[in-house]
């Protein structure tokens, strides 16, 4: 395939291809209409398995029963919103959701501030539109749109990102499953098998609150964090070795110990739980993705590298620490200081040095 | 094999299953018996009557207790779709002759006495969790739901069981089942009962006897319909009966037996094999439908419940929520390839749909919906419980027998160890007494009162009303539900009550209420639910009022002999707490300065009293109240004068501090606030220090007529709590510096006051602090 040096990323339904065409040719169960595949092959797709004798790789670990609920949710021709802090794979989830069911990943509207209504609907041509009158030619479709003429899924990306009115506009379309152009005099119906999958940012600043009569189009999905310690620490320790490559970091990769405080402590904070379940704790203003503890991890790395001998301190993590847990000066120092106090020291030597680092820091 | 027709026809069961008890009632009107018997202990048989008595409403509840203490008991729990139950009701509207068959339960007890549990507590959730595995379904619940409840016949039904009974068989073999029926060779039977599986032996080897004593005594096999659970009808049908010699060997605990009414609470707590059931008022609807011949209705009866009751607590949902929801349960249901969804995919479809995908949006109406509030009821009488019998054994141990009498009579206890008697047991029998009213008093039993009026102030002395009524024994007998015996109940009450308790006030009583029940175990639910809730505690004042609760109770621990160290880092996280948002909660008006003046008061003492918390932290945290010039002034006046207390303030820092404050420019109002906050603690040192007043006395000079009324009613407030004594020393200070003699001053305050005055001082109380 020569397109694929020059693509920084492929959609998934040509990096996977093969597994796809492998699901299909094993099928056994019915397909649902406008579906490439049987709902049950999607799970198999998303999860992994074995269709014949190819092998499929798990697209999402952990939470099966989430997933189920997602095909099931398309199944019964219902738009589907999966809700999920930043990190939590929504957007990857909807983009293998679509190539399984219709081969097809890239009929998306980017929620932005600046998305228009005519980008949920269509919009015109304007030169030919003047020059020849509103015609099917002078019209341009937008993803919904072409969706419904064929029959697939749309995605929506961060739909609470767009301001209200355009979300508005999302409602009747979701109901009605037709767009009615009155330009040309006609109304589009939605061919069986049409769904849209949007996704949403629930804790982040900067976006416009869903309105209840949205919601209730949709079946909402909300997508954890990752499931255990273990998983995180996997997911931080393969990335921050990808990013160090490509960034040239020029420091040793962090400890396994390391890792494991700092998706500790994450867990934690963000959990509002000690990982034995014992102690409830106060949580902080911000998010405390996976994707922060991969950048703080990172950081902590290029302060090593540019300033230490090359190995991530106490002192080099203390300071990763305080920048992601305060992010509001008052409030989170406050927390940040009971976590120290309640939580780390009493953890014992392994922590002290940590500690100690932390607590200067916090003044 | 042509003996088949001479055996007995045994319908294997799940515990607790509508389906099986709707098959039952098939079952039993195609073989016609002479005979139903039913696994369950044999000694229970004179309770089968009262059993279908029609004032007898399940979910009801048989059984056994040992006479002696400790008492430990077996429970066999029916709920109205249990398809024994059924069997019973069927057996005696047909005038049908119908037997327990199992171990009599004075065995049972006698078998468990080797510290083993029973096997629905002990090893049973190990056993479930394997079969969770073996079945590679998140939940075996779900698994034989859609095999056992969702079953579209009799025939169906049976298969499902045999696979259950043989599934679990070979579990409980240590062998993983492969999820097909086969035919494995019976292991050699043990002679001793020493683990769950051989006790397994043991009794279908008695319920074989029970089904030869039935043939021997005229009655054909085949007329014999034998209802067990699934688990023992292939040892049924292979088993050999017990012999003579073997039944003799058995070991007998003295126990007695009753009938007691269940919840489904209660049902919905315990689970495992033939004990519980997770969802009890669920499987009521599935029952319900099966009675309707509809066994999918439970499904819309389910999620239609969660939407009402959702509503009902201000959660609009609408129809087509709920239709949606059903929508989704289906498509769940059909991606693992069964027709009717599960009561997981109830849930999932009533998260996702009318939880918005939370589900603490929903929990509440689930398990209003699946667990239920339904409690069974027996009629007067007919219950002697082991918790009555507990609480007769307790009175009669701790010397109380005499206030069983419906006069009320007094009771004074003294905690101490008196060192005067011979045995151990006497010298803490008041200690151990107090430990057993409190707990009837945690479970509302009315026998025994509390009386608070005296000696409110001596820890170690308690005074009681005693007295008997017939409310009393019926509220001891609904404790059952709550456990066991006296002590497990007031357990289970004080470990609810920490569970949902909201303030920390609330939880920190709690704690303490345990302390006073002697038992510190329990203290444990209040401590965690307490630890989680400092987490959010609100303000100040509620921080110290729980601080100092759990400070008395571990000081006091000690006279009750019991240890209260668990409680020394939540009290230590309360207080970093409490000093953290301390100096904001500072930044108040009046009005809310109370509570935090009361927050300090307590904070103050916990410092002096715990030598382990630090009064580093408290200092630091003074210092920055007192020196702050944003904070209501009385608070840091108060914050001044508790350092002045500790002597963390020199002369120096007070007078410079006074001066700050009582200076011209500062409205009079805040001036004398602070000195307010400064005039409540030691007096003595305040007076004795000749700067402090000069300084006041010059501050004074420098205000005008109406600020000096404003100051005036601030400090007439301030000089209120002095007593007389102390006011004619500050007027002798004052009057010192204004070269006064002390002869006069005392003139001047011991004079009458005259009209003018008066007037003036009245007119001060209506003082309009807006103009």
């Amino acid at each position: 395939m020569g397109q694929e040096q020059s693509v920084l990323r492929l959609p998934a339904e040509l990096l996977y291809q093969n597994e796809i065409d492998a699901l299909i040719e094993a099928e056994k169960d019915p397909v649902p209409e406008g579906w490439k595949m049987s709902p049950r092959s999607v799970l198999t797709y998303i999860i992994g398995g074995k269709a014949g004798k190819t092998q499929i790789t798990p697209k999402y670990i952990g939470h099966q029963r989430l997933v189920e609920i997602a095909i099931a949710t398309l199944v019964t021709d219902r738009a589907l919103l999966l809700i999920g802090e930043p990190g939590t794979a929504k957007s990857w989830l909807s983009e293998h959701l679509t190539a399984a069911i219709n081969g097809d990943s890239t009929k998306v509207i980017q929620g932005t501030a600046g998305t228009t209504e005519e980008q949920i609907r269509y919009s015109w041509n304007y030169a030919m539109l003047i020059a020849e009158g509103p015609s099917q030619k002078a019209m341009i479709k937008s993803p919904i749109y072409r969706a419904m003429e064929t029959g697939t899924v749309a995605r929506v990306e961060e739909i609470s990102r767009c301001a209200s009115e355009v979300q508005d506009a999302m409602i009747s379309i979701l109901s009605e499953k037709r767009i009615s152009v009155p330009e040309l005099g006609i109304e589009v119906p939605a061919k069986k098998g049409f769904s849209v999958i949007a996704t949403a940012n629930t804790r982040d600043k900067g976006v416009n609150e869903m309105s209840a009569a949205l919601k209730r189009r949709f079946n909402i999905v909300v997508l954890p964090a990752p499931e255990s310690l273990e998983s995180e620490m996997e997911i931080v320790k393969s990335r921050v070795e990808q990013l160090s490559r490509s960034l040239d970091l020029n420091a040793q990769l962090p400890e396994q110990a390391v890792i494991e405080k700092v998706c500790t402590i994450f867990r934690e904070l963000r959990m509002g739980v000690t990982l034995d379940g014992k102690q409830k704790l106060k949580a902080p203003g911000g998010v405390l993705s996976t994707a922060e503890a991969i950048s703080l991890l990172a950081g902590s790395m290029a302060l090593a590298g540019s300033f230490g001998d090359g190995r991530i301190t106490d002192y080099d993590l203390a300071a990763g620490l305080q920048g992601a847990v305060v992010k509001e000066e008052g409030k989170d120092s406050k927390v940040w200081e009971e976590y120290l106090e309640n939580i780390m020291r009493k953890r014992g030597s392994k922590w002290l040095g940590l500690y100690k680092e932390c607590k200067e820091l916090n003044g | 094999m042509a003996d088949e027709e001479r055996k007995a026809k045994i319908f294997g069961i799940r515990h607790l299953s509508p389906a099986g008890a709707c098959y039952v009632k098939d079952f039993l009107e195609r073989i016609q018996p002479q005979l139903v018997l039913i696994e369950g202990p044999s000694d229970f048989n004179e309770l089968i009557p009262s059993l279908t008595d029609p004032q007898v409403k399940p979910p009801v509840a048989i059984m056994a207790y040992t006479k002696e203490a400790p008492i430990r008991t077996v429970l066999y729990p029916f709920a109205e779709y249990s398809p024994e139950y059924q069997a019973i009701c069927w057996a005696m509207k047909r005038g049908c002759e119908c037997r327990f068959m199992d171990l009599p339960s004075s065995v049972v007890l006698a078998l468990e006495e080797g510290d083993y549990g029973d096997d629905q507590k002990g090893a049973a959730p190990d056993l479930y969790e394997r079969l969770d595995q073996a079945c590679g379904e998140d939940s075996h619940e779900t698994f034989w739901e859609h095999v056992l409840e969702q079953a579209s016949d009799e025939e169906a039904y049976r298969k499902g069981a045999a696979l259950f009974g043989e599934n679990i068989r070979l579990l409980s073999q240590g062998v993983l089942p492969q999820g097909t029926l086969s035919d494995g060779d019976e292991p050699e039977r043990p002679e001793q009962a020493d683990s769950p599986t051989d006790r397994n032996y043991l009794r279908e080897a008695y319920m074989c006897r029970t089904i030869e004593e039935a043939a021997a005594q005229g009655i054909p096999m085949e007329k014999i319909a034998v209802v067990t659970g699934a688990y023992h009808v292939k040892g049924l049908l292979n088993g050999k009966a017990m012999g003579e010699q073997e039944v003799k060997k058995l070991p007998k605990a003295e126990s007695m037996i009753t009938m007691m009414p269940y919840s489904y609470y209660r049902l919905s707590m315990r689970s495992g094999y033939g004990a519980g059931n997770q969802a009890p008022a669920y499987y009521e609807l599935l029952w319900n439908g099966f009675c309707q011949g509809r066994p999918e209705a439970a499904v819309y009866e389910y999620l239609t419940r969660v939407a009402a009751y959702l509503r009902k607590e201000g959660n609009p949902v609408s129809s087509a929520s709920v239709i949606e929801a059903v929508r989704l349960a289906a498509a769940l249901a059909e991606l693992h390839g069964y027709r009717i969804p599960a009561l997981r995919d109830l849930r999932d479809g009533a998260v996702t749909c009318m939880g918005h995908g939370h589900f603490s949006e929903v929990a509440l109406g689930l398990a209003d919906t699946e667990t239920g509030t339904k409690i069974g009821s027996l009629p007067d009488g007919m219950s002697q419980t082991s918790i009555q019998n507990d609480f007769y054994q307790r009175l009669a141990e701790l010397r109380l027998t005499k206030y069983k009498s419906v006069v009320v009579q007094d009771l004074m206890l003294d905690l101490r160890e008196k060192l005067n008697v011979k045995s151990k047991k006497a010298a803490f029998m008041d200690l151990e007494r107090s430990f057993f009213l409190h707990q009837l008093r945690i479970l509302d039993i009315s026998f025994a009162k509390r009386e608070h009026t005296r000696q409110e102030k001596a820890t170690w002395a308690e005074h009681w009303h005693l007295q008997w009524t017939p409310e009393a024994e019926i509220q001891i007998v609904e404790s059952v539900l709550k456990g066991d015996t006296i002590r497990q109940a007031a357990a289970f009450v004080l470990k609810e009550q920490a569970e949902h308790g909201e303030k920390i006030g609330e939880v920190a009583w709690i704690i303490q209420e345990a302390y006073c029940c002697g038992m510190p175990e329990a203290a444990e639910y209040g401590r965690r639910t307490l630890q989680g809730l400092a987490v959010d505690a609100a303000s100040v004042s509620e921080i110290g009022a729980a601080a100092e609760s759990l400070s008395l109770s571990v000081s006091y621990g000690d006279i009750r002999h019991l240890d209260a160290s668990p409680l020394i880092p939540i009290l230590e996280q309360l207080y970093l707490r409490a000093c953290l948002i301390l100096p904001e909660s500072c930044a108040c008006d009046d009005l809310g300065a109370k509570d935090v003046i009361m927050g300090m008061e307590a904070l103050n003492r916990l410092v002096r009293d715990q030598d382990f918390i630090s009064e580093d932290r408290w200092i630091q945290v003074l210092l920055e109240i007192a020196e702050r010039d944003d904070l209501n002034t009385r608070l840091s006046g108060l914050a001044a004068a508790m350092l002045l207390e500790r002597g963390k303030m020199s002369s120096e820092t007070l007078s410079r501090e006074v001066e700050r404050r009582l200076s011209k420019g500062m409205p009079a109002d805040l001036g004398a606030g602070w000195f307010e906050g400064l005039a409540m603690k030691n007096h003595y040192a305040l007076i004795a220090r000749m700067s402090l007043w000069e300084s006041l006395s010059s501050y004074l000079d420098t205000l005008d007529e109406e600020e000096f009324k404003r100051a005036l009613v601030f400090l007439r407030r301030a000089f209120a709590d002095f007593s007389s004594s102390e006011k004619s020393s500050i007027a002798e200070n004052l009057g010192e510096l204004w070269q006064i003699n002390p002869q006069q001053v005392s003139e001047v305050l011991n004079e009458e006051l005259s009209d003018a005055e008066t007037e003036f001082l009245e007119d001060l109380e209506d003082f309009d602090f807006d103009l």
